[in-house]
């Protein structure tokens, strides 16, 4: 991936349950300081999602790094980022402490 | 969630994306070109850059969507694919 160029990338979430459930999902960043120059234009996360029993979706995320990250002195010896994401179950009732969104 | 107890330090605080969430692609409507673009990173050895004519294609067909959109309509230029759309214009000037 370049700095600046936009890309795709797919992950699998499967609901091996034979119940539906509705899950929410949430990132994260390392190295902690990449997670700064890391942009999504679009994602899967921040939204519940619901998963049908048995059913497998295909998440996409669609992001691209910032350019700067190309002249952070900080960021010279990294050559890998790795995003992770983790799904939690959404309860009735509760609520998720989501950024300012929408 | 990653809990660092290293007090002091910044924790890290998740942004939401830009232009909100793709809904689920539950009927996997747009699989083929998912997969067409997985192909292509396979065989170019991740490389990201060497696929995005198809990434572009995988989100064309996320917005195409008759009925349930699974992608706002954007213009691709605005997606980061403005070289690839000059290009294709340069190509079919009838078009």
């Amino acid at each position: 991936v370049v700095p600046g160029e936009t890309a795709l990338a797919f992950y699998k979430a499967k609901n091996p349950t034979d119940k539906p459930i509705i899950g929410i999902s949430t990132y994260n960043v390392v190295p902690f300081e990449a997670g700064q120059y890391f942009n999504k234009i679009q994602c899967f996360c921040f939204e519940e999602q619901r998963l049908n029993p048995q059913e497998e979706v295909d998440m996409p995320v669609f992001f691209y790094i910032d350019p700067e990250f190309a002249e952070d002195p900080k960021m010279a010896k990294v050559d890998s980022i790795t995003l992770s994401y983790t799904f939690f179950e959404a309860k009735e009732g509760q609520h998720l402490a989501l950024p300012g969104y929408q | 969630m990653s809990t660092a107890m290293n007090f002091g330090a910044k924790s890290f605080k998740p942004r939401p994306p830009d232009k909100g969430a793709f809904p689920l692609d539950h009927f996997g409507e747009c699989s083929a070109f998912k997969e067409r673009f997985m192909q292509c990173l396979r065989d170019s050895g991740f490389q990201s850059g060497a696929c995005r004519e198809r990434a572009m294609a995988y989100l064309e067909c996320r917005m195409d969507r008759q009925g349930a959109q699974l992608m706002a309509n954007e213009p691709l230029e605005k997606l980061g694919f403005k070289d690839l759309i000059d290009e294709k214009s340069e190509a079919k000037p009838e078009k």
